[in-house]
């Protein structure tokens, strides 16, 4: 099956999971295990069930799966509307990030059916049943639905993207011809929903050291900007076998990426770059 | 009392639960591909080392050769043969693959894809072909 963007949701399910044991490379603390189910709602005629990766902080009990029964009939057409649902209408512990509800913000990312996703832009009648949701993939739990990404915040922080310029400021602002500013459409529209970062196999498995999809799209925003003077400083930063040259381009960051933006093609960017620039 | 002391209601001590990848990732043509490129460079790794056996049992004269070509033409040696041809025309066309994107071409995901089954395809193609060719004119 030809993927031809992101948003496509694959109709074809050869495997649901790699043929891996369910607790391979997992610490005793991260070992999922059996939760509960809710009761159904009473008369309702439309349900699905929900498989939610819960984890309380405050017991001293392993993350474990719930399911949910949401009622369709009484529940808005996105993954979001059932979560918030299922918050208001039967467990008021459970606990995600929402803000926008419309694919702007970025907090609602999380794992659905095996990808990673914003959950107020994927429909319901997209998820396979049951549905299964699970936090942003690799990161320390907080609890729930609730990710830790100050790891992830830190690798950004690396790539320093805020404008370098030695040349004085002037009067008005910095201009650029309209060809100038192209070069940052696909770039700058990310929104640091980190999908791609944790759905990265390489960030998996050296996500200490390897900046990881969005941190190095976001090098190559502030490297393709022309009012941006600091083009070797940044490409000393990232030449490293480890922050630049994990990228094994397997490319689950482009299918992910929930703009359709292309952090795969901007670290190919770079590291030719880095190969011009040796001459 | 509870004798294990809290911050913020979260018992200390107690590491937070790392969110699981691998385990529940859906497997997609681009990890699946990346993947097996690796298991294809691991089984010509190997294969290398069978070749290095055939050399030099051929150089060592006929009865070793004998014995060797034995095995390599035995129904055992040859899906082992037939598994190592696959592995070597799928590392091949998926490392042109990656040369083609080290030049920043085929990007978009359409490419990506149309790229990756073209991978699947070829080595399939190319594999039957090969031992079709070797079949016909060796027997």
């Amino acid at each position: 099956m030809i993927i031809e963007s992101s948003d496509q949701v694959p109709r074809v399910t050869l495997l649901k999971r790699f043929p891996v044991p369910r607790n391979f490379k997992v610490t005793p603390q991260s070992r999922i295990e059996k939760g509960r189910t809710w009761p159904a709602p009473a008369d309702a005629s439309r349900l699905k069930a929900f498989e939610v990766y819960r984890y309380d902080p405050e017991s001293d009990r392993n993350p474990r799966i719930d399911t949910f029964e949401v009622d369709l009939d009484d529940c808005g057409p996105m993954v979001l509307d059932a979560l918030i649902w299922i918050k208001n209408k039967v467990d008021p512990t459970l606990a995600f990030r929402r803000s926008c509800r419309e694919g702007v913000c970025g907090s609602c990312a999380m794992n659905m059916d095996g990808t990673n996703w914003l959950a107020c832009t994927r429909f319901i009648s997209d998820m396979s049943k049951p549905a299964t949701i699970y936090p942003l993939a690799n990161l320390p739990i907080i609890k729930d639905l609730v990710p830790d990404t100050t790891h992830l915040f830190a690798q950004y922080e690396i790539i320093q993207p805020w404008l370098h310029a030695e040349t004085p400021t002037p009067e008005k602002e910095r201009l650029q011809s309209p060809q100038e500013r192209s070069q940052l459409d696909g770039y700058y529209e990310c929104i640091l929903c980190f999908c791609c970062t944790s759905g990265c196999p390489s960030h998996w498995w050296n996500g200490d050291r390897f900046l990881g999809p969005a941190a190095l799209l976001q090098a190559w925003r502030w490297l393709a900007d022309s009012r941006d003077e600091a083009e070797e400083e940044r490409l000393d930063t990232l030449e490293d076998p480890f922050r630049l040259y994990r990228c094994h381009t397997i490319l689950n960051c482009t299918r992910t990426c929930p703009k359709g933006l292309n952090p795969g093609k901007a670290i190919a960017e770079i590291k030719k770059m880095v190969i011009e620039r040796e001459g | 009392m509870d004798s294990k002391p809290t911050i913020l209601g979260v018992t200390a001590g107690r590491p937070r639960p790392l969110s699981p990848n691998i385990q529940i990732y859906r497997p997609q043509l681009t990890s699946v591909l990346s993947i097996a490129n690796r298991i294809t460079s691991v089984v010509l790794s190997l294969g290398a080392v069978g070749l290095v056996i055939w050399l030099t049992a051929a150089a060592m004269g006929p009865r070793a050769y004998g014995e060797v070509q034995g095995v390599v033409v035995s129904w055992g040696g040859r899906i082992v043969l037939f598994g190592f041809t696959f592995a070597f025309f799928m590392h091949l066309c998926g490392g042109i693959r990656h040369l083609v994107w080290d030049t920043v071409h085929g990007f978009e995901l359409r490419s990506i894809y149309i790229s990756g089954w073209a991978v699947v395809a070829g080595s399939v193609v190319l594999t039957l072909a090969a031992w079709a060719a070797s079949l016909l004119l060796a027997g």
